[in-house]
């Protein structure tokens, strides 16, 4: 990695080899006045990549966002607010992969300022007031644990109670592995979620963004009313190796991308990120317009 | 950490031991337990939609003196009957078709029996292209939903959402020497250690028993198995699953519907604290 490109687009592009071997913290640098895109590779000025929600104006590459930073993509100017979702070291299994789950999710919370891989915020969008679920793929791959099936759950209690429209970025590798059966458990936790906005009449949206797999893919991801897609997103159940692995298949070229899917008739669009907030404006308006039921 | 390598060792070799032992090809299948612990069972065949899954059955069928539906993840007993089953790995028509009778069963007010035994899900091209995620999702939401009865059993082995999705019940069994698992110990070493051969590493730290799914409220009951397992004793285990199954039906057809619904939904919320 160049050293110049860290401050903006480390965390995004190799979460799991950083938090797999923690290793000293780089250096603090200069801001750097470009960034490259992770994709094309060519580089562009900071305030153009950010103005253009990380999308490469050179080869169009939907670069990762961070969680806080697509709350206020998505959100009208000055209406967020961030629940507070606190910081929980619950760890079922006793489990050490080298590193003791704690740490693991120490160092995840260090890295990246969220308590969890699910954060939360209460936001207009377009004017409407809607609750927004967004998802740290830089917390330990956005897998889903108990503290974020406990916020995915708790968003959904609050959208219910205030009658709000949800709108969720699903970005994940799956359930987390660290939790076990527990982490299996947040995919019925969630769907008891979902089903309360169904039963509730409530506007359920969802962005699936690269990647989006596993537990969250069957489950909340999948639950909602309208699911959009950005481009070229990888979405799935099964990830490509364990297709590979187990059934010695090829996988034909673009599997699994936001197109595939759109093909196969499992989303509604695939939609660019500089369109995305006025996408999910229009279904949030039409679905609300008839009113409470 | 002060632990010796042959403690981790001894750790290994246990869990892989455990997980052997539910996969023993002799323990008693969905279709075994259909078959001996059911009555006058009239299989229901397809999702009407694609096509018609082999490692997914179902079927009316009676309990004691109950009608039930009752739906199950097969696993075949011989290399012939693995093949067409596939090894109890359902494709999104499976879960299509689970779903199918589900609905049926609720039209009619007939309690649903899920026997659960599958490593996974499929992992495959034709499965991912037809929504083997949007399939195990709507599973998820049906279940909850269900306004009848609803008793899951775990047979050996419970693989991840795969096996979720039949098992999101009012009250879940499982037998006793079953694993319950977020992910195959094989595919979570892939995940973990990027390497399926860890997989007695990925096992030990998963805990895949069913007792620690108990401890964690995801299952209810153990089904006790006479040793050396259910392998050898799968007659009396069947019977004690039976006797199980017909204790809970009718503790929970004694229960005013609403309330059956409000402790589901309360039940799967608190999940994970």
């Amino acid at each position: 990695m160049v050293p110049a490109e860290r401050r903006v687009v480390t965390v995004e592009l190799r979460p799991h080899r950083r938090l797999a071997t923690p290793g000293p913290r780089p250096q603090p640098l200069l801001p750097p006045a470009t960034v490259e895109c992770p994709r094309c590779e060519r580089r562009l000025p900071e305030a153009r990549w950010e103005e253009q929600l990380r999308v490469c104006a050179h080869c169009g590459h939907h670069a990762r966002v961070p969680a806080r930073l697509r709350i206020t993509q998505l959100a009208d100017p000055g209406t967020v607010e961030l629940m507070d979702l606190p910081a929980r070291d619950t760890d079922p299994l006793r489990f050490d992969d080298g590193l003791p789950y704690p740490e693991r999710l120490r160092s995840a919370r260090a890295a990246t300022g969220s308590s969890d891989a699910v954060v939360v915020a209460a936001a207009a969008i377009g004017g409407m007031a809607a609750l927004i679920v967004s998802m740290e793929f830089a917390f330990m791959g956005g897998s889903l644990g108990s503290a974020a099936g406990g916020a995915f759950a708790v968003a959904c209690d609050r959208a219910v109670a205030e009658r709000r429209p949800l709108v969720a970025v699903c970005v994940s590798g799956g359930a987390r592995m660290q939790e076990g059966i527990v982490a299996l458990a947040q995919m019925a936790r969630c769907t008891v979620g979902t089903s309360a906005l169904a039963a509730a009449a409530l506007p359920y949206l969802t962005v699936l963004a690269d990647p989006c797999f596993g537990g969250v893919t069957a489950s909340f991801a999948t639950q909602a009313d309208v699911i959009l897609a950005e481009p070229r997103a990888r979405i799935g159940f099964a990830g490509g190796r364990v297709i590979e692995q187990a059934t010695y298949e090829r996988l034909p070229e673009g599997f699994q991308t936001a197109e595939f899917l759109l093909a196969h008739g499992m989303i509604d669009q695939v939609v660019e990120r500089s369109r995305l907030r006025d996408t999910v404006r229009r279904v949030l308006l039409a679905l609300s317009s008839a009113g409470p039921r | 950490m002060t632990v010796s390598t042959s403690d981790v060792a001894e750790a290994e070799r246990l869990a892989i031991e455990a997980v052997e032992l539910a996969r023993n090809p002799q323990r008693p299948r969905a279709l075994a337990v259909i078959e001996s612990a059911f009555e006058d069972f009239t299989e229901l065949r397809g999702d009407r939609r694609f096509g018609d899954d082999h490692a997914v059955v179902g079927g009316l069928a009676r309990l004691g003196e109950r009608w039930v539906m009752v739906v199950g993840q097969e696993k075949g007993v011989d290399a012939a009957t693995r093949a067409l089953r596939n090894f109890g790995m359902p494709h999104p028509e499976g879960y299509r078709k689970a779903q199918r009778l589900m609905r049926l069963a609720e039209r009619f007010a007939l309690p649903v029996v899920c026997l659960v035994d599958t490593p996974a899900a499929h992992p495959g091209i034709g499965a991912e292209e037809r929504g083997q995620g949007w399939a195990i999702a709507e599973s998820l939401s049906i279940m909850l939903e269900l306004r009848v009865p609803t008793v899951s059993a775990v047979l050996s082995e419970g693989g991840s959402g795969g096996a979720l999705a039949l098992a999101m019940a009012d009250r879940v069994l499982a037998l006793e020497n079953a694993i319950y698992t977020v992910a195959p110990p094989e595919t979570c070493a892939a995940i973990l250690y990027r390497d399926a051969a860890q997989r007695a590493r990925a096992a030990a730290a998963l805990r895949p028993g069913v007792d620690t799914a108990h401890e964690h409220a995801l299952v209810d009951e153990l089904v006790p198995e006479p040793p050396p397992g259910a392998h050898a004793m799968g007659t009396v285990v069947i019977a004690a699953l039976r006797g199980a199954l017909i204790r809970h039906l009718d503790e929970l057809s004694a229960m005013d519907p609403e309330e059956r619904l409000a402790r589901r939904r309360a039940r799967y919320r608190a999940l994970g604290g």
